[in-house]
């Protein structure tokens, strides 16, 4: 036997022990008690906002982190996504499972074979190009959908109901002293959809197909000259993770029930996206967790500060003044995190592990 | 006696604007042989090089695969026929570990490429023919390292190993000891020896310093101001006085 497989050996025998082994599972079982945890609708809504973000964050890094392609319209999948299953439940009146069900099937299908065509006649070209063509694409669809106001809502959006179990109203009962309604079923739908995808998206870039994305992003130019063609692995990632931000639009709007241009397609979504996957660490997967949290939080408590502020140290105007401006903090705890984790957080992690290990 | 060459150029010319890089060179390399190709800086030997192994295309003349004229392909189809190159800069996977970048010329030559659904440990025995080839350019006890941290010799030694692994016939090396600490050389001449001393392998080698080559080529070829001055046996070349003139500038000097 030799070296390579002993040390595979090796990390098979310790992989319910690692540290990384626990993290993840304190991780899922953090998801999975949430409801039981905190019972503020607002804290969960939060923390299934991160869920979302994560796998979208995470499907952004399949392109950026392990492709090294530039996307700058990614979110118009996760778009797509919404806006079907918006257009199927709210305005086409199709509210049963089966309708949900082609709602996604339509918006994957759509989204794989939209990207798959930009990607053919764009990725060919240069780095930047499909850059371009990606942020036009979104930005077309985006007027889009504001403009076709008999079919999207206009810029009002589209509210609607979901069949059964999902709906508002629905109530299961009690379990374990928390009540079961539509909406926390749809909180475990949407954690146990966001879990497959992740775990897909883990397979994907360990596969060999993954390890070519990974050359190619190391250097084209001899991945080329080992004989890979690679514009047509470029392809593939970038549409395998157009599909997956495409359902994770239909569970972005199962759970708010609402889809409009702004919350669905907008550019400042996708700035967010860039920012999570740069603060979580490109080329990591997992960080894309650690990204959205941070966005996701600091958005929701940071413009809280005031009134916390404001019952802390009452009386004291310059201190209430001071605490107003949330976003100037935000910018400063966005510089603090890529000025100490260069990497992002997980990618800096990484780094200093394996420095650990090997001294 | 003499078999058909594997490679061979007829009236290979090339022209940049009104220079003449290199001048109807006629070559036939024979299958499983040695041959070095040398000569002072700008006599076009990298270009020539270049057209073998499809980065340039000729002006004129033609490029010879086993019989089948080749000049049209470009260089990913040339590698996938058997004719695969080291460059003379170093170009590997710098982020990569050293084994998995063999395990990546590896795995291009099965047809597990676009497989996205199984792990790529689950492919091990590729892992294993990796390992064995970094054994033979004694890299194998820096397998699980980033090639980043490698020296420049063994990024090169690592250069070779991805070009074994792509298991051609014909390897092509550009200036192995290119750029190479002097101590360094040693180990890649052994290694280039004990390719060639297998004898299942067509190399052709650019390079211009002399010294290295005397001992390791079956033929030496000595191109000029983009001609071919001659194509004979190390100790026939050493003697040519033609050679001397151009390459030695007369003189006694190295490289």
């Amino acid at each position: 036997m030799n070296p390579v497989q002993l040390f595979h050996l090796e990390e098979r025998k310790n992989r319910f022990r690692s540290p990384s082994f626990f993290f993840r599972i304190l991780l899922l079982a953090f998801f999975v008690f949430t409801p039981f945890m905190f019972r503020s609708f607002e804290v969960l809504d939060v923390i299934l906002k991160i869920i979302i973000f994560s796998v979208l964050v995470a499907s952004y890094d399949v392109i950026l982190g392990y492709t090294g392609i530039v996307s700058l319209g990614h979110v118009l999948y996760f778009g797509i996504g919404s806006y079907f299953v918006g257009i199927f439940m709210g305005k086409l009146g199709l509210t049963s499972y089966g309708h949900l069900a082609l709602a996604f099937l339509i918006a994957i299908l759509i989204s794989g074979v939209l990207s798959v065509l930009i990607g053919l006649f764009s990725l060919r070209i240069r780095a930047i190009f499909f850059a371009m063509v990606t942020l036009a694409f979104m930005e077309f669809t985006f007027i889009l959908s504001s403009q076709l106001r008999s079919i999207t809502g206009g810029d009002d959006g589209i509210s609607f109901k979901l069949p059964g179990i999902l709906a508002i109203d629905f109530s299961y009962g009690k379990f374990l002293g928390i009540e079961f309604t539509g909406r926390l079923i749809s909180y475990y739908l949407i954690l146990l959809l966001s879990l497959i995808l992740f775990l897909l998206m883990l397979r994907f870039v360990h596969s060999p197909v993954g390890r070519v994305l990974q050359s190619i992003r190391d250097n084209e130019q001899r991945s080329t000259a080992l004989g890979y063609r690679t514009y047509l692995f470029q392809v593939i990632a970038s549409s395998f993770a157009s599909c997956v931000a495409a359902v994770m639009g239909g569970c972005f709007v199962i759970w708010v029930r609402y889809v409009s241009p702004d919350s669905s397609l907008s550019v400042s979504i996708m700035l967010d996206v860039l920012l999570m996957v740069i603060v979580g660490g490109m080329g990591t997967l997992y960080g894309s967790i650690f990204g959205a949290a941070f966005l996701m939080v600091t958005r929701a408590f940071l413009p809280k500060l005031q009134v916390i502020i404001a019952s802390l140290l009452p009386g004291i105007p310059l201190a209430i003044r001071l605490s107003e401006r949330w976003l100037f903090y935000f910018g400063l705890l966005f510089i603090v995190i890529v000025y100490f984790f260069p990497k992002g957080i997980v990618g800096t992690a990484q780094e200093i592990f394996a420095r650990r290990k090997s001294n | 006696m003499n078999p058909s060459p594997l490679i061979e150029t007829k009236d290979l010319t090339i022209r940049f604007g009104g220079h003449v890089a290199v001048d109807h060179v006629n070559l036939q390399i024979l299958p499983f042989t040695f041959k070095s190709i040398i000569g002072p800086n700008g006599a076009g030997k990298t270009t020539f090089f270049n057209m073998i192994s499809g980065q340039y295309h000729p002006t004129e003349g033609k490029v010879f695969f086993k019989g089948k004229d080749i000049t049209p392909l470009s260089p990913a189809l040339r590698t996938k026929l058997g004719i695969g190159r080291s460059f003379q800069l170093t170009n590997v996977f710098l982020s990569l570990t050293v084994l998995e970048n063999v395990r990546l010329a590896i795995q291009a030559q099965k047809n597990i490429g676009f497989n996205f659904w199984k792990n790529y440990l689950h492919f091990s025995e590729l892992e294993d023919q990796a390992y064995e080839i970094l054994k033979m350019v004694l890299l194998d006890s820096k397998w699980n390292v980033p090639a980043s941290s490698l020296t420049h010799g063994e990024q090169r030694k690592l250069e070779i190993a991805i070009l074994l692994a792509l298991g051609t016939e014909v390897l092509l090396l550009d200036e192995p000891t290119a750029g190479m600490a002097l101590e360094e050389v040693p180990s890649i001449l052994e290694l280039l020896k004990q390719i060639k001393n297998q004898r299942d392998k067509t190399i052709l080698l650019v390079e211009h310093k002399m010294d290295v080559l005397m001992a390791l080529s079956d033929s030496i070829a000595v191109l000029h101001e983009g001609r071919l001055i001659t194509d004979e046996t190390p100790e026939t070349v050493s003697k040519n006085k033609e050679v001397q003139e151009a390459y030695f500038g007369g003189g006694r000097s190295r490289g």
